[in-house]
C-alpha cells in the first residue's frame, strides 16, 4: 500500500469559553490508514475532525498533515476532504455538479468535469444517475455521491463525520465493507468518527477510544477489546461484566482482588497499568459474558463467581444468562450454542468459572453510559 | 347553532370584506373609461380612451415615474443587500447582543414613515454642513436622500423576508464548498446564493412596490425629484381627473397581470417537480419531456387570457371614437340645459307676471325679496351650464333640485296654483 | 480582537465578513440609530437660518415642546388648544381605527388559516394586489367613492335612505374607512400566520366537550393568537398614527392629523426643530403607548415581526 499522507496533533486543546473540549489530544495517525474516533456524542470527536479540517482553531497545540503545521491555513486549502455528517449535498446542483464541484472551483471545463463524474460515477456504482438532484436519491446512494464529491477533490486525507448513522442497519453494515474497500482501493488515509463500536471495530486500522475530551486508549480494534486501558474503554467498547474491589495482593502481571460480594477474585492487569497498580488502589475487573463458563456446583477459588439466576434468553448463536450482580448491575453471560441441550437455571444459583486470563484489571473510573 | 346558517354567514362576511378590499379598485377602474371629466361611475356617459392618452402626455407624470424608477432601482439594491447582511448577521451574532440588534433593525417597520424621512433629512444636512458642502452635494441631493430614507424601514421587510428562508439554510453547505476549496466568495455566490435566489426575488418586488408607493417618508426627502406618488399626491390634493384613475387601472391590470403568472409559474414548478420524480434515469439524462405549459394551470390560462383581452381592448382604443357619444351627450346636456334655462326664464316671466298683476291688484303688497333671491341662483348656474362638461361636477344634480325648489319655494307660484 | 468577531471572520472570510458587518453597521448606525439621535438633539435648538447654525445663539432650548403645550409666546390662549386637540384627536382615532380593524381582520385571518383548499390561495391573491397598489391611488379610490357625487351617495339617495348627499368626507368617515383599508393587509398576516399553526384538533376538543362557538375563540383561540393579535394591533396603530397620505387626501378641511402638523412645520413654515420635535413627540407617545399596551395584555416585543 502507498505510504499516505499522515495526521499528528500535538498536545491539542480546545476549548469554548470555559468549556473544554478537547484537552491535551496527542495521536500520530498514519499515512494510509483507516483511522477512527470513537466516543460517545458530545466527547469531543467531531471538534477534533473539524480542528483537522481547519473550520476549527486549536487553542493551544498542534495540527499536522504531512508533517506540516496547519495553523491558519483555512479549510479551503488543507488537503483534506470532509464528508459531513448529513452529507451537506447541494441540493440545487446535480449529482454530477455536486460531484465536481471541487473542479468547478478550479475552473475545469464542463467537458472535463462530466468526464470526471461519469468515472466517479461508475466506481460509486451509481453509473447514469448524474442528471438527477439529490433529493431523488435513496439514502445510501446519497451517501456514495457524498463520498465520490469528496474523493474528486483528490484529498490526502478523508474525513468521515459519522456519514452512515443516518442510515437503516442493514445498508449501514454494507456501507461499512463499502468504505473499507474504497479505502483501501485509493489508499489514502481516512479518519472517521462514530460513535458506533461495532462500525469502528469492523473498518479501521487504528481507534482512539475518547472520553468527555480525553483520549483514553489508541490502538487497534482487538488490543481495545481484549486490553482495554480505562474502565471507560473497556465499558464502551463492547458489552463487559465490572467487578469493583480492593487489589489486596499484586503477583506479577496478575492481582487478587477483594470483592464485596463474590469474594476475593483473580485478575490480569492491563497492559498499560502493568507496575503502576498497587495493592490498596481500587480497581475495577472486567469479564467479557463469553468469557464465562458455568461449572459444576459448589466449586470455590478465586476465578469462580457464585450468583442466582434472573433470566434467561436464546439469541440463536448464543444462550445469554443474566445473574444478579454489583449494585443493581446484571452479570451478563453468554453460552455459545453448539446444540447441547440446555437447562433452564432461572431461580437457581450457578457458579461461573473463567480464567484469569480474561479478566482485565484497571483502575476504577467512571464507566460509559448504558 | 345551525351550520347552514353559520357557513352562509361565513360567505356573506367573505362578500362583504372583499367587496370593502376590491370594490373600490373595481369601481376606480372603470371611471378611467367614462368620458365624464370628474372620475365616477354613475351616471355612465360614454365609454372613451382619452384619459389613458391624456395620462401619457403629463409631463410631471412621466418625469415621476422616471424618477421612481431610478429611486426604486436604487432601493432595491440597498435594500436587499443591507437586509441580507441584516438576515445573516442575525444568524450568527453573539447570543447576548442577538436580542437588542433583532429590535434595531425591526424598529424601522414601526417607527412611521413621518419621522423617518425627517430624520434622514436632518441628519444628512447635517452631515453634508459638517462636510462643508454646498446646497447642491450628493448628500442634499433628492435621489440620494430617497433612496437612503426608504431604504431604512424597506430593508427590515427584505430581512424579514430573507431570514425566513436563511432560517431553512444548512451551514453544513457553505463549508462542504470551503471544504471542497471554494473561497468564501465563491461558497456564497455559489451555494448560499442560489440557495437564496428565490427569497431574494420576492424581497426585491417587495422592496421595489414598498418604495414605489411609498408616500410618507419621501414627501420630506425628494427635493428636486418629485416620485410618482409625489406627483400623484399633488394631484389628488389639488383636483381630480380621470386620467389619475387610467394610471391606477394601468398598474391594477399589471398587479394582476404579474400575480397570474407568478402563480402559473409555481404551479409550472410543482407539475415539473412531479414529472422529475416519475422519470426514468434515461429520460433525465436525454431530455426529459416536460408538460405543455399550460396542461393542468388554470392560471397560466388565465394569464393568457388576460393577455389576449389586453390587445384585444389596446387595439379597440386605437381604432375607437367616442367623439360621436361625446357630442350626443354634450347635446344632451347642452338641451337639458336650454331646457332649464327656458323653464327659469319662463319662471321669472310668470313670477314678472304675477307681480305686474298682484301690483296691478294690490298696490302696496311686498312679495319682491323671494323672486330676486331665486334669479340669483339662476344667473349664477346659468354660465355653468353654458360651458357644458369643463365642470360637471356641480353642473348636473344641482341645476334640477334648484330648478325644483325654485319652483316650490316661490310663494306666488303657489298662490298661483290656489 | 474579540472572540466572537474572530469567529465571524473565521466563518464568513476577511472580504466577505468586511462586507456583512460594514452594511450591517451602516444600516444600523448610520441610517436608525445617528439620524434618530440626530432629530432629537435637533427638537431641543431653535430656528435658525444656516449662517447661524452653530452660531452662539445655537443653544439648547426646551422652547419647541414649549410650543406645543403653550402654545406661542404671548399667545391669547393658555395652552395651544388647536395643536393639542389634533394630536389626542389623531391618538383616539389611530386607536380606533386599530380596533375597527381587528374586529374586521380577526374573522377572516381565522377563516384562512382554519380551512384548506386551493381557494385559499385565490383569497390570498386578493387580499394582497389591493396592497400592491399605490397608497395614493388607494386612497383616491376611496374618493372617488365617497365623494359628494360618488357611488355611495348615488345609491343612498336613488335607494332614498338620505334625501340629500350626505358628506362623508367633512364627517371623517371617509378618512377611517381609508385608514383601515390601507392597513387590512398588515392585520391580517400576522394573525394569519399564527392562527394557521393552531392545531384544528384543539378546536374540536373543545367543541367536543359542548363549548359554544364564542368561547371556543375567548378561551381557545384568541389565546393562542395573541402574538399575531399584538403584532397586527401594534403595526396597524403606529401606521395610522404617523400616515399622511390618507388625511391629507381623504381628510376633511378642517380636521387635521398631527403628521400634517408636522408637515407644516416642515414645508410651510420652514421650522425644522419645531417639526422635529412635533416629530419626537409623536414617536415617543406612539412607542410608550404601544410598550404600555402591550404590557397590560402580557406581550413580548420579540413577537412583533414574525
Amino acid at each position: 500500500m502507498s505510504a499516505g499522507v499522515g495526521v499528528d496533533l500535538e498536545n491539542l486543546w480546545i476549548r469554548f469559553g470555559d468549556f473544554v473540549a478537547v484537552r491535551d489530544a496527542n495521536v500520530n495517525i498514519n499515512g494510509g490508514d483507516f483511522f477512527s474516533f470513537l466516543g460517545p456524542s458530545g466527547c469531543g470527536k467531531t471538534t477534533i475532525l473539524r480542528a483537522v479540517s481547519g473550520f476549527l482553531d486549536p487553542s493551544e497545540g498542534k495540527v499536522l498533515i504531512g508533517g506540516n503545521d496547519m495553523r491558519g491555513i483555512g479549510p479551503n486549502k488543507r488537503p483534506t476532504a470532509l464528508i459531513f455528517q448529513n452529507l451537506a449535498l447541494f441540493p440545487l446542483m446535480k449529482v454530477w455538479e455536486n460531484i465536481t464541484f471541487s473542479m468547478e472551483i478550479k475552473g475545469a471545463s464542463a467537458k472535463e468535469r462530466r468526464k470526471r463524474a461519469d468515472e466517479l460515477l461508475d466506481m460509486i456504482a451509481l453509473p447514469g444517475q448524474g442528471d438527477k438532484l439529490p433529493s431523488e436519491l435513496s439514502g445510501g446512494q446519497r451517501q456514495r455521491v457524498a463520498i465520490a464529491r469528496a474523493l474528486c477533490a483528490e484529498p490526502d486525507v478523508l474525513l468521515l463525520d459519522e456519514p452512515l448513522s443516518a442510515l437503516d442497519l442493514k445498508l449501514r453494515q454494507h456501507m461499512r465493507t463499502e468504505l473499507r474497500e474504497i479505502q483501501q482501493r485509493v489508499g489514502i488515509t481516512f479518519i472517521y468518527i462514530t460513535h458506533d463500536q461495532g462500525e469502528a471495530l469492523t473498518m479501521s486500522d487504528n481507534i482512539a477510544v475518547m472520553r468527555a475530551g480525553v483520549i483514553d486508549q489508541i490502538a487497534d480494534g482487538k488490543t481495545i477489546y481484549n486490553d482495554p486501558n480505562t474502565a471507560f474503554a473497556a465499558s464502551f467498547v463492547g458489552e463487559n461484566n465490572v467487578f469493583r474491589g480492593k487489589i489486596k495482593q499484586v503477583m506479577g502481571n496478575e492481582a487478587m482482588i477483594a470483592t464485596n460480594r463474590s469474594g476475593d477474585l483473580v485478575a490480569r492487569i492491563s497492559t498499560a497499568n502493568q507496575g503502576k497498580l498497587k495493592e490498596g488502589d481500587d480497581a475495577m475487573m472486567f469479564i467479557r459474558p463469553e468469557a464465562f463458563a458455568i461449572a459444576p456446583d459448589g466449586a470455590t477459588g478465586d476465578h469462580f463467581v457464585t450468583a442466582r439466576v434472573n433470566h434467561e434468553e436464546f439469541e440463536g448463536n448464543v444462550f445469554n444468562i443474566f445473574t444478579e450482580g454489583e449494585g443493581g448491575k446484571e452479570i451478563k453471560v453468554s453460552i455459545p450454542n453448539h446444540g447441547q441441550s440446555f437447562q433452564d437455571h432461572t431461580g437457581q444459583n450457578i457458579t461461573l468459572e473463567y480464567e484469569a486470563q480474561n479478566a482485565v484489571l484497571v483502575p476504577a473510573g467512571e464507566l460509559a453510559a448504558e | 347553532m345551525n351550520l347552514s346558517f353559520l357557513r352562509v354567514s361565513i360567505w356573506v362576511y367573505l362578500a362583504i370584506f372583499f367587496l370593502y378590499l376590491l370594490g373600490p379598485l373595481v369601481i376606480m377602474s372603470v371611471t378611467a373609461f367614462n368620458s365624464s371629466a370628474f372620475p365616477r361611475m354613475t351616471p355612465w356617459e360614454c365609454l372613451t380612451f382619452q384619459w389613458f392618452g391624456e395620462l401619457f402626455q403629463d409631463q410631471r407624470i412621466l418625469n415621476g415615474i422616471k424618477n421612481s424608477l431610478i429611486i426604486g432601482a436604487g432601493t432595491v439594491v440597498l435594500s436587499v443587500a443591507m437586509g441580507l447582511a441584516g438576515a445573516l448577521m442575525l444568524t450568527q451574532i453573539w447570543p447576548k447582543l442577538r436580542a437588542t440588534y433583532y429590535t434595531i433593525i425591526i424598529a424601522p417597520i414601526l417607527i412611521p414613515g413621518v419621522v423617518l424621512g425627517i430624520s434622514t433629512l436632518v441628519f444628512w444636512d447635517r452631515i453634508n454642513r459638517m462636510l462643508g458642502l454646498g446646497a447642491d452635494s450628493v448628500l442634499s441631493n433628492g435621489i440620494f436622500l430617497t433612496v437612503i430614507g426608504q431604504s431604512t424601514f424597506i430593508a427590515s421587510y427584505c430581512m424579514l423576508v430573507l431570514v425566513a428562508r436563511l432560517q431553512r439554510y444548512d451551514v453544513a453547505l457553505t463549508e462542504a464548498a470551503l471544504d471542497l476549496g471554494a473561497t468564501h466568495a465563491q461558497a456564497f455566490r455559489k451555494i448560499l446564493l442560489p440557495f437564496m435566489r428565490p427569497a431574494i426575488a420576492s424581497a426585491a418586488v417587495l422592496a421595489f412596490l414598498a418604495s414605489f408607493e411609498n408616500y410618507n417618508t419621501t414627501t420630506f426627502t425628494f427635493g428636486e425629484y418629485p416620485t410618482l406618488t409625489i406627483e400623484l399626491a399633488q394631484k389628488v390634493r389639488y383636483g381630480i381627473t380621470p386620467s389619475i384613475s387610467a394610471l391606477a387601472f394601468i398598474i391594477v391590470a399589471l398587479t394582476v397581470f404579474f400575480a397570474l403568472l407568478n402563480e402559473a409559474k409555481l404551479k409550472r414548478q410543482e407539475l415539473v417537480a412531479a414529472a422529475r420524480k416519475n422519470a426514468t434515469v434515461e429520460e433525465l439524462a436525454g431530455k426529459i419531456k416536460l408538460p405543455s405549459f399550460f396542461a393542468g394551470n388554470v392560471a397560466a390560462m388565465l394569464v393568457v387570457i388576460f393577455a389576449a383581452a389586453t390587445i384585444t381592448v389596446v387595439g379597440t382604443a386605437t381604432a375607437y371614437s367616442p367623439d360621436q357619444c361625446i357630442a350626443n351627450v354634450k347635446e344632451q346636456k347642452q338641451l337639458e340645459a336650454d331646457q332649464r334655462i327656458q323653464e327659469l326664464r319662463k319662471q321669472r316671466e310668470e313670477r314678472r307676471k304675477q307681480r305686474e298683476a298682484d301690483e296691478a291688484e294690490q298696490g302696496e303688497t311686498q312679495s319682491a325679496p323671494k323672486p330676486s333671491n331665486n334669479s340669483g341662483f339662476g344667473n349664477v348656474f346659468a354660465p355653468n351650464a353654458l360651458s357644458g362638461d369643463e365642470d360637471e361636477s356641480n353642473a348636473e344634480p344641482q341645476p334640477s333640485t334648484n330648478g325644483g325648489f325654485g319652483g316650490a319655494f316661490d310663494p306666488n307660484s303657489l298662490k298661483t296654483d290656489e | 480582537m474579540p472572540r466572537f468577531l474572530k469567529e465571524f471572520f473565521n466563518r464568513n472570510g476577511t472580504g466577505m465578513g468586511l462586507a456583512i458587518l460594514g452594511l450591517v453597521i451602516f444600516w444600523t448606525i448610520g441610517l436608525i440609530i445617528l439620524p434618530q439621535l440626530s432629530m432629537l438633539d435637533f427638537s431641543f435648538r431653535p430656528n435658525l437660518p444656516p449662517p447661524e447654525i452653530g452660531g452662539p445663539k445655537d443653544v439648547y432650548t426646551l422652547e419647541n415642546y414649549k410650543y406645543l403645550i403653550y402654545g406661542p409666546e404671548g399667545g391669547s390662549q393658555d395652552y395651544n388648544a388647536v395643536d393639542l386637540r389634533v394630536f389626542f384627536r389623531t391618538l383616539v382615532a389611530a386607536v380606533c381605527v386599530t380596533i375597527f380593524n381587528l374586529i374586521l381582520c380577526y374573522p377572516i385571518a381565522y377563516y384562512l388559516g382554519q380551512s384548506k383548499g386551493s381557494h385559499i390561495r385565490i383569497f390570498a391573491i386578493m387580499l394582497i394586489i389591493p396592497y400592491w397598489i399605490n397608497e395614493i391611488l388607494r386612497a383616491f379610490a376611496l374618493r372617488i367613492i365617497f365623494g359628494e357625487t360618488g357611488v355611495l351617495n348615488t345609491l343612498f339617495v336613488g335607494l332614498g335612505v338620505f334625501d340629500t348627499p350626505f358628506d362623508f368626507i367633512r364627517n371623517d368617515i371617509a378618512l377611517y374607512a381609508g385608514l383601515g383599508y390601507a392597513y387590512i393587509l398588515l392585520m391580517i398576516f400576522p394573525m394569519y400566520n399564527v392562527i394557521e399553526s393552531l392545531d384544528g384538533n384543539q378546536i374540536e376538543a373543545a367543541r367536543d366537550l359542548g363549548a359554544p362557538w364564542w368561547r371556543i375563540h375567548w378561551r381557545v383561540v384568541i389565546p393562542y393568537a395573541k402574538p399575531g393579535i399584538s403584532s397586527g394591533c401594534t403595526m396597524v396603530f403606529m401606521l395610522s398614527a404617523g400616515a399622511l397620505a390618507a388625511p391629507q387626501i381623504l381628510g376633511g378641511p378642517s380636521s387635521l392629523w398631527f403628521t400634517q402638523l408636522i408637515y407644516q412645520q416642515f414645508n410651510d413654515n420652514n421650522d425644522w426643530p419645531q417639526g422635529a420635535a412635533y416629530a419626537i413627540v409623536l414617536l415617543v407617545t406612539c412607542i410608550l403607548f404601544v410598550l404600555a399596551v402591550m404590557r397590560l395584555f402580557k406581550v413580548n416585543m420579540g413577537d412583533i415581526g414574525k
